[in-house]
């Protein structure tokens, strides 16, 4: 496994001007060893969001929550670091800047935010970027190894499994550790072969289509693919027995996901939402929650620490498998 | 006597060079402005087709090109992949530099250039393919004034280097 400092500097340092580059070198490592996110906003200062709180960065990388001491990003820092990020290449990204991230290798998803362009009422592209999260990507791995009993059905099947969390919760990384588990025949599986849709490159971090991480050696990768044509081009062409995807929220998502569901593939699968009641308020993904479609929903948190289960509850028996409520202090995951 | 033979010789020869020089470089123009105009067209099939990172797409479009295109492409594509703070335009720049002379472009021609570095990869695929176009078009109004200049003056240059040295030898002897 990759040490995240040298991760950090391997996938994010050479996108950076200088000055955020030395002033980040110089922060206190054991602060940077738990960093979740870099945020760049245009004239205002530079941020580092650690698990206790935001801090600004000082002068020689000394951490404080007075934002206004901090080093203030210039409209020039922003610019270039996203023109560096698209390899200047901003019509290669058009898609993803389109639904406002880029991915960098290494699977580090960066969120963009700036002036919209409309073009008959529907988002052309966005300009004039001027905020900028950079989300720092771990490979923890057998993360999802206490969990992995709750979503296999005797040795014989796995479960459909919804995983449902607030973002910051340690979803992907559960849903990287699953796909890992499952691709390495960890479990008592006999060839279980695994299909991963992995629309932002999240996931597998792909590089050029190939998987920059370690997913096992049973795992088919759709990379940069839109998940309604995704799940059901890997059931045609690459008959898996299980297909993992990331964040569930469009209606033509959930449509691709029920005809996976229905044609025998388990699926396993993530959703934004503190608890189920949530979700079932969220517009299409409602109906897969009312209808039962799924077999197992694992509640993640970030307390006391990120991907904390919280739950995991049977559907179809209506019963909770795994509750912090009951097993005080325990942390599966992460 | 012998020295004066010896000079002339030379100064013939010397003189013969500078006009032939002088000519390879306006028959050169033309013909790698035509080549850094194909590269351009492939360019926007990189870019357009297959979505190709900008330095992968300046490295491919330049392939069958002459040397000297070649090494303008390659060593632009090298700069920009092995700094990402680089802009294209500061990439073409530092290019140019090192290929001017070898390319045989004028100014105008590096202005032009330099313009296709300056909004190249930040833009959506619909609007650098219109930008490209105008680049293309500048380039062929230019490979079109080269191609005259190099018809009017490459006969010109070797006839008036030969003729020129032959008028100085004359004049010495």
């Amino acid at each position: 496994m990759i040490h995240i400092l040298k991760k950090i500097e391997r996938d994010i340092y050479p996108y950076l001007p200088f000055q955020i580059t030395q002033l980040l070198q110089q922060v206190d490592e054991a602060a940077l060893k738990n960093i979740i996110e870099i945020r760049l906003r245009t004239n205002r200062p530079l941020q580092l969001v650690l698990p206790n709180g935001s801090y600004a960065v000082q002068e020689h990388g000394k951490l404080s929550s007075d934002f206004q001491k901090g080093y203030i990003c210039s409209e020039v820092d922003v610019t270039h670091t996203i023109q560096a990020m698209s390899k200047n290449s901003f019509y290669a990204l058009e898609q993803e800047l389109r639904m406002g991230y880029i991915t960098l290798e290494g699977g580090h998803r960066v969120g963009i935010a700036g002036q919209a362009i409309l073009n008959d009422g529907k988002l052309k592209a966005i300009k004039n970027i001027s905020s900028m999260n950079i989300r720092i990507s771990r490979e923890v791995k057998n993360c999802a190894e206490p969990i992995l009993s709750y979503l296999i059905d005797h040795h014989t099947r796995i479960f459909n499994t919804l995983i449902i969390a607030p973002p910051r919760c340690g979803k992907t990384t559960l849903l990287r550790d699953i796909v890992r588990s499952l691709g390495s025949g960890k479990i008592n599986f006999s060839s279980v072969q695994v299909g991963v849709v992995d629309e932002r490159s999240e996931i597998t971090a792909c590089k050029n289509g190939i998987p920059t991480l370690d997913i096992g050696d049973s795992v088919d990768v759709l990379d940069g693919c839109p998940k309604s044509t995704g799940i059901l081009m890997l059931i045609r062409s690459m008959a898996p027995d299980v297909i993992v995807t990331d964040e569930l929220g469009r209606e033509e998502d959930v449509i691709a996901l029920s005809e996976a569901l229905h044609a025998g593939v388990s699926v396993i699968t993530s959703v934004h939402g503190d608890c189920i009641e949530n979700v079932r308020n969220r517009p299409y993904v409602k109906q897969l929650i009312e209808e039962k479609y799924f077999d197992r929903y694992v509640v993640l948190t970030d307390r006391p620490g990120i991907g904390t289960v919280r739950e995991i509850i049977s559907v179809k028996d209506e019963t909770v498998l795994f509750s912090r409520k009951n097993d005080k202090g325990a942390s599966l995951c992460c | 006597m012998l020295l004066k033979l010896v000079g002339s010789i030379f100064v013939i020869f010397a003189g013969s060079y500078l006009g032939f020089s002088i000519a390879k470089r306006y028959i050169k123009r033309p013909n790698n402005l035509r080549q850094v105009l194909s590269c351009i067209v492939s360019l926007k099939s990189y870019i357009n087709y297959t979505v190709m990172p900008l330095s992968d797409s300046l490295m491919n479009c330049a392939m069958g090109a002459n040397r000297e295109v070649t090494n303008f492409f390659t060593t632009t594509a090298d700069l920009l992949k092995n700094n990402y703070l680089l802009l294209p335009q500061e990439a073409i720049q530092r290019s140019l530099i090192l290929h001017k002379n070898k390319l045989s472009l004028t100014n105008e021609d590096c202005e032009v250039l330099l313009l296709f570095g300056s909004h190249l990869g930040e833009m959506d695929r619909e609007e650098q393919q219109k930008y490209l176009t105008m680049i293309q078009k500048r380039l062929e109004i230019l490979e079109g004034e080269a191609t005259v200049l190099r018809d009017k003056n490459s006969k010109m240059y070797r006839y008036l280097g030969v003729c020129g040295s032959l008028m100085v030898v004359l004049l010495l002897l």
